[in-house]
């Protein structure tokens, strides 16, 4: 049951990376030239007050000192996580290689590789769920189901395989309740 | 001849037991995290020079291994390969542009395609036994051609006949000896070099070098020539580098070169030879004359015995000593962080065996994140000190990725490289209003009673306890706002709110919830703990904000990946685990607040270094007086934190805003980066609201924010721009489509 949606899953992690490249990378000044001096920062420094004179609670205060005149930008969130880079992509299907050898232990190797490179993708903590699977520790799978569902936002396809995949090792752990309340999530979709 | 008998013995004991156990005495090597290069990859330019120069690299033709050149943003690499824990990288050649701080157009010019590689790791730093020698053994396959030649002629030309001694050059010495009065000349064989450097002190004495012929016959007869010749190379005495002795061709070959020893040219192996007559008096970098001198007096010698022809001789002569100006790694560059290490070792191993067994630790720290932190940290101290003034602030700081939990880079004070107090891991201090997330985390996973827009009470109170102490809680700043939206009270950091909604759902509760963020310290539960009288050191409030950045999710600390033995054998591993400890809904109502702490409350003052389109989230913290100034952030990709205080506890002009902030933002504003764009989470939904009047309303009218709610705790009602009802429906059908 588990290992053929693995191999789904495998399918939909490679689809994936037809999507677009990551979100912008800030990248700070001069980073092509000699590491910049500190002129740019002393120019924009705050002000520290004198150090030694601390008679008054104004001077430590955390608060700004006025609210923001302008509206301030407001927070921001996205509905989706990042697709896979095709670096990871690769990675990925080397772990899909050491998976099918049996070498559980070996695909996470990769695996932990492909998620610093796609930290923000549901499906590298998929795939790290089913390796594990495959290593026989269950309980790690299932976090690793979770993290990489906090990272589904509103692609149903993932949510899908995310939820699919948590019914699985609910119900190989024995949870069934936990695993009827995935499975419906899946069906839902 | 019985006490003979009996001497013979003893150090025929001696011998053996010696010999067997220092053969294989090797410190364990610790390695930075390996530069991953692909498409994609985020590395400027000078990032690159700088990691090519920590693993050894030298700028060059970009052809021999361990070269590189540059052409304006193209690199052409030429890698030495490595065995890593997972397996090996072979050598490649590669090209790859560097285009907008990130690789492009990754190609591998020769050896075998890939996607993706690494670099070899740098080395940075060892943990040696006592006697502080360092080696890198190899065996006499790994050696270069002509090396052994060039050192039997040189050292010891009748090695393969004699037993141990050479008699004639014995009686050459002792001759000369007599005459002098005193030892002026060797005449030893390897083996007597090395029973030397096995067993015996310095200093020469006409019984010392008894016991020395007398060992070097055991040596001989116990063991094969190739055994000797393999461990007198791996023993060799070549150098000093500060307090840690550099022995062996192995390790002086890294040293001098920065090259493995097997890829070391006629006339590297030429200088390492001629350099046993006298590590400093030779040293290439001090004296490079004479060392020049002595290796084309090798170079000679190997003309002479026939061993190379005169054209070779002549080219090798006239290389110059190609020696790096400086060693390629130096001991204890990251005091702080190898500490880190240490301690996560000392929980799987003995100290004897991380001292001895030749270990490979391959740990997470990034150097390039290191060296801006260093920077940050030094920096921004000297100038909120200004000129004129004692250095009295310290400080500490500790980057972690934020969704691997590896820890990237660790600061134990401003001077870094000062192998003292570890104020990173050392420093447990009052941690001030860093803990009021937790306080209102643990509202919010309430939202039937709790939602950022809830009104609290800005009003001072006190609380009389059993024993008749009172406690009156007051704002910084002195003021009292009456009812606030609980949205502003924690991005304002106002604590009169905060211990209400902490006493609300319970310190108890806000305990418990720090304990599964990573708390593993006891807790005092009186109430003063909801504005921070908790004391914690800067790692454990990197490892509670980790669950925080991370949508609930905790994820160990980690600073090594893998332990392996000398060859190279898989010994540990230490794996990226999380753990979900709190919903990610309630979390992603929380990473909001601490985002707009930045943009409109305490925090913003991080904008004065980052530029507006960098998105990250964060909190300060301050303690009574300014004794500690804290600040806890994170972007999309890296989670910070930096304290700054006093180590004698003293009070400071500082908050978190003006001291422990500007260390951050810094350190940020140097570092390329993803920003903090949290992914919505199941059962979250964003509503435009006026958060003052809890109402729904519309994106145009004033005092509108779009702000995140658990499904179901939304405001029910909505209001137009001139308060007008009307429109109630349709803001219904938008909330349901969204």
């Amino acid at each position: 049951m588990i290992s053929t949606r693995i191999r789904t899953l495998a399918v939909a992690a490679v689809l994936l990376t037809l999507g677009g490249c990551a979100s912008g990378v800030y990248a700070p000044p001069g980073g092509n030239q000699q590491p910049t001096s500190s002129e740019r920062q002393t120019e924009s420094a705050p002000q520290p007050p004198e150090a030694g004179a601390r008679s008054d609670r104004e001077r430590l205060s955390e608060q700004p000192q006025t609210e923001p005149e302008k509206p301030a930008i407001q927070p921001g969130y996205r509905d989706q996580g990042d697709d896979l880079s095709p670096a990871a992509v690769s990675l990925i299907q080397q772990a899909d290689q050491l998976l099918a050898q049996g070498n559980a232990g070996g695909a996470i190797t990769q695996l932990e590789r492909a998620q610093r490179i796609s930290p923000r993708s549901a499906a590298v903590y998929f795939k790290l769920s089913e390796a594990y699977v495959e290593s026989g520790n269950l309980g790690a799978a299932e976090q690793f189901v979770l993290k990489g569902l906090s990272l589904s936002g509103s692609d149903t396809r993932l949510q899908r395989s995310g939820w699919n995949l948590l019914a699985d090792v609910r119900r190989a752990r024995g949870n069934v309740a936990g695993a009827d309340q995935a499975q419906s999530r899946a069906d839902q979709l | 001849m019985v006490v003979l008998a009996g001497w013979m013995v003893y150090l025929d004991a001696v011998v053996t037991s010696r010999f067997e156990g220092r053969r294989f005495e090797v410190p364990s090597r610790v390695y930075a995290r390996p530069l991953e290069l692909y498409n994609g990859a985020s590395i400027s330019a000078t990032a690159l020079r700088q990691e090519l120069t920590l693993s050894g690299y030298r700028q060059g033709d970009g052809q021999r291994p361990g070269t590189w050149s540059q052409n304006g943003s193209r690199f052409v690499i030429s890698t030495r390969g490595f065995d890593f824990a997972d397996g090996s990288e072979p050598r490649r050649r590669i090209n790859l542009v560097i285009s907008g701080n990130a690789v492009s157009g990754l190609t591998v010019v020769s050896g075998e395609n890939t996607p993706l590689l690494r670099l070899e790791p740098a080395q940075i730093g060892g943990i040696y036994p006592a006697h502080r020698e360092d080696r890198v053994l190899v065996g006499l396959d790994e050696l270069p051609p002509l090396f052994e030649q060039a050192l039997l002629v040189t050292e010891d030309r009748q090695f393969y006949e004699h037993f141990g001694i050479a008699p004639l050059s014995i009686a050459r010495a002792m001759i000369a000896n007599v005459k002098a009065g005193r030892v002026v000349q060797g005449g030893s064989t390897l083996t007597q070099q090395l029973v030397k450097n096995l067993f015996l002190t310095r200093d020469q004495t006409l019984l010392r070098k008894g016991n020395e012929a007398l060992m070097s016959l055991l040596l001989e007869w116990h063991y094969e020539k190739q055994e000797i010749l393999e461990t007198y190379v791996n023993e060799v005495y070549l150098g000093q580098a500060g307090a840690r002795s550099i022995n062996g061709f192995g390790l002086a070959s890294q040293f001098f070169f920065g090259e493995s020893l097997s890829d070391l040219q006629l006339h590297q192996s030429a200088l390492l030879v001629g350099m046993v007559k006298g590590p400093s008096f030779y040293d290439p970098r001090r004296n490079p004359e004479r060392a020049t001198a002595r290796r084309n007096l090798v170079i000679t010698q190997l003309e002479e015995a026939g061993q190379i022809d005169k054209a070779t001789a002549d080219a090798a002569r006239a290389k110059p000593l190609s020696v790096t100006s400086r060693p390629s790694w130096s001991e204890n560059r990251y005091p702080a962080y190898i500490d880190l290490v240490r301690r996560h070792l000392a929980r799987d191993y003995r100290q004897e065996d991380l001292q001895s067994e030749g270990l490979r630790i391959y740990t997470t720290l990034n150097p390039g994140i290191q060296q801006q932190a260093e920077k940050a940290v030094t920096e921004t101290l000297s100038r909120l000190e200004g000129s004129n003034r004692e250095p009295v602030l310290e400080a500490a700081m500790v980057v972690t990725s934020k969704d691997s939990g590896e820890v990237l880079a660790l600061v134990g004070g401003r001077d870094a490289s000062f192998a003292g107090f570890n104020r990173a891991l050392d420093a447990r201090r009052p941690v001030g209003s860093l803990i009021k997330p937790f306080v209102y985390l643990a509202a919010l996973q309430q939202p039937e009673r709790y939602t950022l827009i809830s009104p609290v009470q800005d009003t001072g109170f006190a609380l009389v306890f059993e024993n008749g102490q009172r406690w009156e809680p007051g704002n910084f700043d002195g003021e009292q706002r009456g009812e606030v939206p609980l949205h502003m009270a924690l991005s304002r950091s106002w604590n009169l709110p905060t211990v209400r909604i902490g006493l609300d759902v319970g310190v108890d509760e806000v305990t418990r919830l720090l304990q599964k963020f990573g708390v593993s310290s006891t807790i005092s539960q009186y109430p003063s703990m909801l504005l921070g009288s908790v004391s914690m050191n800067p790692v454990t409030v990197a490892q509670i904000y980790q669950g925080l950045a991370t949508s609930g999710f905790s994820t160990p600390l980690r600073t090594i990946r893998d332990v392996t033995d000398a060859r190279g054998e898989p010994l540990s591993r230490y794996n990226l685990a999380v753990d979900q400890v709190a919903d990610p809904a309630a979390v992603h109502l929380v990473q909001y607040i601490l985002q707009e702490a930045m943009r409109e409350g305490t925090g913003r003052g991080a904008y004065r270094f980052l530029p507006q389109d960098l998105a990250v989230a964060g909190k300060t913290g301050t303690t009574d007086g300014g004794r500690d100034t804290w600040f806890a952030g994170f972007s999309g990709d890296l989670l910070a934190v930096t304290w700054m205080g006093r180590d004698d506890n003293g009070p400071t002009a500082f908050t978190g805003s003006t001291g422990a902030l500007p260390i951050w933002a810094t350190f940020m504003s140097q570092v390329p980066q993803h920003g903090f764009t949290p992914v919505v989470p199941d059962g979250v939904q964003y509503h435009w609201v006026n958060s003052e009047t809890r109402v729904q309303t519309d994106e145009h009218c004033e005092n509108a924010r779009l702000m995140p709610f658990i499904a179901g705790s939304e405001p029910q009602q909505y209001e137009g721009c001139s308060g007008d009802f009307s429109r109630r429906i349709r803001g219904w059908f938008e909330g349901l489509f969204q």
